[in-house]
């Protein structure tokens, strides 16, 4: 049985995970496997190796590692094989394969020419750290925690609601 | 075959960039294909570090071609700090050094689902020569 798990870097700001939760459901959408899961390498919950627990407690037997990469960076030449192999410590019997980063594509083209179509004036350049606000965790091992950077302002850790779950 | 709406209208692509010297190759391609396309008749990049020009420069480089509004678009994927803090700062640092030029900004690509296409076919790609051979 196949699984897809998309792999990305993570980041320290809560709710950056927004845009490949948003992936992981178009990818369900299209019923392209039977499990779709994604982890991250660092920062942001889950690991990829929870990712990877989840898709073999499915019935995984095979698992595409999709990474949510622009360029063939040190991240996907050393830290993916990596990650991966950890994985294949712990699940041998499962058979791993690696997709191709996003590279070139001319869709890349229409994705900028659509953002460009949709661009807004300066009074809106903060609605993606507001957006980012909804998913804060305020958690104090986050390097932002408490300080004015936190996308939850005013600081209010007491206010802070649970991370959106992934589909 | 430029859309006259966007006459005197600059495409601005921010990069994180790369230490890596051919890191940006593939971007410096989508660019190129955007040109092809005519919709804004000035398509430059600006990084963030890294690599040249940096986006004031890149900023100061598209008014110089004559642009009175400068369209951004970040090359990024997730809603990080820079995305969120860093890019924004430096098209209002670079708004209030020309101020007769219009600013806007644009959603980051990574939430596009062209971006998720692509995505599916990198994962189709990698389960292809398994799928055929259990057909």
């Amino acid at each position: 049985m196949d699984a897809i798990v998309i792999l990305a870097h993570g980041s320290v700001l809560c709710g950056s995970g927004e845009a490949l939760w948003a992936h992981a459901e178009r990818f369900i959408d299209h019923e392209l496997a039977e499990s779709v899961a994604f982890g991250y390498l660092n920062y942001t919950d889950p690991p990829f190796i929870e990712a990877v627990s989840r898709c073999v407690a499915e019935g995984a037997t095979r698992i595409v590692v999709t990474p949510y990469f622009l360029a063939p960076g040190k991240f996907v030449r050393v830290d993916v094989p990596a990650a991966i192999a950890a994985a294949k410590a712990q699940y041998p019997d499962i058979e791993f394969v690696v997709g191709d980063v996003i590279g070139y594509d001319d869709l890349l083209a229409d994705a900028i020419l659509d953002s460009a179509a949709n661009a807004l004036p300066e009074e809106k350049w903060g609605e993606d750290l507001k957006r980012a606000s909804a998913h804060c965790r305020a958690d104090s091992a986050c390097p932002l925690y408490g300080t004015p950077a936190c996308p939850r302002q005013p600081f209010a850790p007491e206010t802070a609601t649970e991370g959106a779950t992934q589909p | 075959m430029t859309d006259n709406s966007n006459r005197d209208t600059a495409l601005l692509v921010l990069v994180h960039g790369s230490p890596r010297a051919n890191a940006n190759n593939d971007m410096y391609r989508v660019l190129e294909a955007i040109r092809i396309r005519g919709v804004y008749p000035i398509v430059e990049a600006g990084f963030l570090e890294c690599n040249d020009p940096l986006i004031p420069d890149a900023i100061d480089l598209c008014v110089s071609k004559g642009a009175t509004k400068i369209v951004a678009v970040p090359y990024f994927l997730h809603t990080g700090t820079h995305v969120s803090e860093d890019l924004p700062g430096l098209l209002s640092e670079g708004k209030e050094r020309h101020p007769g030029v219009e600013f806007a900004l644009g959603p980051f690509i990574g939430k596009s689902d062209k971006v998720t296409d692509i995505l599916i076919a990198r994962t189709l790609g990698a389960l292809a020569p398994y799928r055929t051979a259990e057909d």
